[in-house]
C-alpha cells in the first residue's frame, strides 16, 4: 500500500495504490480504477465498467496523462513546484505576457494609453501564426518592454499596466 | 522525353518529406534530406540516404533559400527536387533555377505555378475558360476606400485574402465597415511573413459554404484527370483539420460536372503534375472556383485510400515523362478520413504547443494509415509549422469509418505536446457532424459550447500519475522501444479498430 497526495485543478485526491501480479488497483476512498500495464507507457485502465485507452509519462515533476484522448499533466506532489514556471499568469493582470515564444509584429498600444478589459494590446506571432494579446483589465500603459520585430518568452512581461481602482 | 530519375532532393523537413522519402524507397530511387539547426534529429534527416545541412532554424535560412537547395541537390548529385508542400512547393523561382541546373522539378512548370499562385490572373483566366468564381475584387490596391467600396457592392460578410496566399495565411473574414482597415493590415502583414508578397483583396464571403476539392494529376502526354474530390469543410482559422472523401453533399451528377470544371481548369493552365482544384460549393448546389493548388496537398492520403493510387509515386512518374492514361478508369471505393495531428490545444483556442516528444505510439492496424513527421525525442519548436502527423481511415462506409477514425485517436498516443485529438473525437461524434451537415463555420457553430469533462477523469488521470510515480519503470521512458510498438491494444482482444475487414 502506497498512499500518494496529488492536486487536481486545485482539488487535492489521495491515491492509494495497491499492486498485484499484472496490474495495479489504485482507490479513492470507495472508488476503484483498475490499470493494465501494456508495456512502453500504455495502460488499459477501468472506472465503474468503462474501459479506457491511456498512457502516462513522467518529466521534470510532471506526470503527463492521455485517457481516451483526454490530455492532463499532473504535477507530481514530491517535486518542488518552480515559481512562475510553465503555467499560465492568470494572476497578474497589470502584466502583458505573450502566451508562448514568437515574434512581436505589431504593438497596438503606446505608453500612457488607456486601455479596456479586452482590448488588443499586441500581436505575437509564432508558428507563422499572429495571436492577439487581449489587456485582463482596465487601466493604463506604464511601461513598454519591447518593440516590433523583437524575439519574446513567456517569462518577461511584453507591458505592464497600472490597473484602475 | 523520359528519364529515369536516379536520385531525388527532398525541399522540404517533417510528414511530407517522411512521405516522399517513402516514396523513392518504393520505386527503388534515392532520395537526399535537407535539415536546418531545428531538425538535427529529425525523423526526415534519419531516413533519408543522405542528408544535407542547409542552415539556421530561421526558414528564410534554410528550407526557403532556394540557392541552398539548388547547391544541395547539386552537392549530392540529385537529378531531381521534389519540394512537397509549403515553403517553395509555389514558388516559380526554384522550378525556374531547377530547369537551369538541368534538374527535374517534381511539379507543374514555373509558368503554371506562377498564374496559378497569383490569385488574381488566375481569376480572368478561369472566368474566361467559363468556371464559375466569387463575386469580388479583381485584384490587390493601396487605397482602403477601394476596398471598402468593393464590399458594399459584394454585401458583407466579406473575407480579406493573400494574393500569394493558401493554408489560411493572410485571410480574414470581415462582417462590418468598421472592422475593414485593421483585417486588410493584419492580413497584409500574414501575407507579408508567409509568402514575402503583401498584396491582398477581398470578395464575397458565402454562407454555408462547403469546401470541396478535385485532385488533378495531368501527365506531359496531354492526359488531365480527376481522381475525385475531399471535402475539407472542417477547419479552425481557415485551416483544415479533418477531411473527407467522399463528399456526403456530391451527388454522380454533380461530380461529373464539378470534377469536369477541375479538368478544364488544369487544362487553361496547361498544368502538368499533381494538383488541387478547390471550390466553395453552397447549400443550393452552386460551386464556386477558389483556387488551384499547385502542389501535393496535405489531405491527399484520402484519396489514395479510395482510389489506391500512390499520387506522390504518380507524381515522380509523370515527371520521368510516363503516361497516366493507366489511370483513366480508376474508381472510389469506401469512405476515407483524415485527422490532422497538430501541435496545439485544442482545449484553449489552438494555441501552439511546444516542447518534446516524450511519449509516441501509432494506432495500427487494416485501414489504418499514419504519415508521421515525428517521434520520440522529437523537439516540436515554434519555427514550422505544427503539424507534426496525420491519422487516416478507411472503411466500407463513413460510418464505419468515423467509428475506426475515434478508436485510432485514442490509440495515437503523443505524450509531451498538446495536441487537439479530443476536440476532433468531439467533432466525429457530433450528430451535424454524422449527419453529414459540415459547412466550414462548423467548429465556430458547433464546438463554441462544449461542456469541459476534465472532472469526470479526475481519479483516472490521477491514478495513472500515481501508478507512474510508484513503479517508477514506466515514467522513465529511457529504453529504446520501437514506435511500431502500438499493437497492444490489439493483443488485448477487448478493444478492437473499427471493422475487420480486408483492405
Amino acid at each position: 500500500m502506497n498512499n500518494l497526495d496529488f492536486d487536481f485543478n486545485g482539488e487535492t485526491l489521495t491515491a492509494q495504490v495497491a499492486k498485484s501480479q499484472n496490474s495495479f488497483t489504485v482507490s479513492f476512498g470507495d472508488k476503484e480504477v483498475q490499470l493494465e500495464p501494456l508495456g512502453d507507457n500504455l495502460y488499459a485502465v477501468s472506472l465503474n465498467g468503462t474501459k479506457y485507452q491511456a498512457a502516462v509519462v513522467a518529466s521534470q515533476g510532471k506526470y503527463f496523462v492521455d485517457i481516451d484522448s483526454m490530455l492532463f499533466e499532473i504535477s507530481d506532489p514530491q517535486a518542488e513546484t518552480v515559481a512562475g514556471g510553465s503555467g499560465g499568469h492568470g494572476g497578474e493582470k497589470d502584466k502583458i505576457f505573450a502566451p508562448m515564444p514568437g515574434k512581436i509584429v505589431k504593438l497596438m498600444v503606446a505608453g500612457g494609453d488607456v486601455v479596456k478589459e479586452k482590448q488588443a494590446m499586441v500581436i505575437v506571432e509564432a508558428m507563422k501564426m499572429e495571436n492577439q494579446v487581449l489587456a485582463m483589465a482596465n487601466g493604463k500603459v506604464k511601461a513598454i518592454n519591447f518593440g516590433e520585430g523583437d524575439q519574446v518568452d513567456t517569462e518577461t512581461p511584453i507591458i505592464e499596466l497600472e490597473l484602475d481602482e | 522525353m523520359s528519364k529515369n530519375i536516379q536520385k531525388i532532393l527532398i525541399a522540404n523537413r517533417s510528414e511530407i518529406a517522411v512521405r516522399v522519402i517513402n516514396a523513392c524507397q518504393a520505386m527503388g530511387i534515392k532520395s537526399v534530406a535537407v535539415y536546418s539547426d531545428a531538425d538535427e534529429n529529425a525523423k526526415h534527416k534519419m531516413l533519408a540516404d543522405e542528408a544535407v545541412h542547409i542552415g539556421e532554424a530561421t526558414p528564410q535560412k534554410s528550407y526557403l533559400d532556394i540557392e541552398k537547395i539548388i547547391n544541395a541537390a547539386k552537392e549530392t548529385n540529385a537529378d531531381a527536387i521534389h519540394p512537397g508542400y509549403g515553403f517553395l512547393a509555389e514558388n516559380r523561382l526554384l522550378a525556374e533555377r531547377c530547369l537551369e541546373e538541368n534538374i527535374i522539378f517534381i511539379g507543374p512548370s514555373s509558368d503554371a505555378i506562377n498564374l496559378l499562385g497569383n490569385k488574381v490572373e488566375s481569376r480572368i483566366i478561369m472566368a474566361d475558360a467559363g468556371i464559375p468564381l466569387i463575386p469580388g475584387m479583381k485584384k490587390s490596391e493601396t487605397d482602403i476606400e477601394v476596398y471598402k467600396k468593393a464590399a458594399d457592392d459584394c454585401g458583407y460578410p466579406v473575407m480579406v485574402k493573400a494574393a500569394a496566399g493558401g493554408g489560411g495565411k493572410g485571410m480574414r473574414v470581415v462582417h462590418t465597415a468598421e472592422e475593414i482597415k485593421d483585417a486588410v493590415e493584419a492580413a497584409k502583414r500574414e501575407a507579408k511573413n508567409a509568402f514575402n508578397d503583401d498584396r491582398v483583396y477581398l470578395e464575397k464571403y458565402i454562407v454555408n459554404p462547403r469546401h470541396i476539392e478535385f485532385q488533378i494529376l495531368a501527365d506531359t502526354h496531354g492526359n488531365t484527370i480527376h481522381l475525385f474530390e475531399r471535402e475539407c469543410s472542417i477547419q479552425r482559422r481557415h485551416q483544415k483539420i479533418i477531411e473527407e472523401t467522399p463528399s456526403v453533399a456530391m451527388t454522380d451528377e454533380l461530380r461529373t460536372r464539378m470534377g469536369a470544371d477541375a479538368v478544364r481548369v488544369a487544362q487553361a493552365a496547361d498544368y502538368v503534375s499533381a494538383g488541387t482544384v478547390e471550390f466553395l460549393l453552397d447549400e443550393s448546389g452552386h460551386y464556386y472556383f477558389l483556387e488551384m493548388n499547385t502542389r501535393i496537398q496535405v489531405e491527399h492520403p484520402i484519396t489514395e485510400m479510395v482510389t489506391s493510387v500512390d499520387l506522390v509515386i504518380e507524381q515522380i512518374k509523370i515527371a520521368q515523362g510516363e503516361s497516366i492514361e493507366h489511370l483513366k478508369n480508376i474508381r472510389q471505393s469506401g469512405h476515407a478520413i483524415e485527422c490532422r495531428i497538430y501541435a496545439e490545444d485544442g482545449e484553449n483556442n489552438f494555441m501552439p504547443s511546444i516542447g518534446q516528444i516524450l511519449h509516441y505510439s501509432e494506432p495500427s492496424g487494416p485501414g489504418v494509415r499514419v504519415d508521421s513527421g515525428v517521434q520520440k525525442g522529437t523537439d516540436v519548436t515554434i519555427d514550422y509549422d505544427p503539424i507534426m502527423a496525420k491519422l487516416v481511415v478507411h472503411a466500407p462506409s463513413r460510418e464505419i469509418a468515423i467509428s475506426k477514425m475515434i478508436q485510432a485517436l485514442h490509440q495515437f498516443k503523443i505524450l509531451g505536446v498538446k495536441t487537439s485529438k479530443k476536440f476532433m473525437v468531439d467533432i466525429l461524434l457530433h450528430d451535424k457532424f454524422i449527419s453529414g451537415e459540415t459547412y466550414t463555420d462548423f467548429i465556430e457553430k458547433y464546438m463554441s459550447d462544449r461542456k469541459d469533462l476534465a472532472d469526470e477523469y479526475k481519479e483516472l488521470a490521477v491514478a495513472l500519475a500515481a501508478v507512474s510515480a510508484s513503479s517508477g519503470t514506466a515514467s522513465n521512458s529511457s529504453t529504446q522501444t520501437s514506435d511500431k510498438i502500438a499493437t497492444p491494444w490489439q493483443l488485448l482482444g477487448a478493444i478492437q479498430i473499427g471493422d475487420s475487414i480486408h483492405e
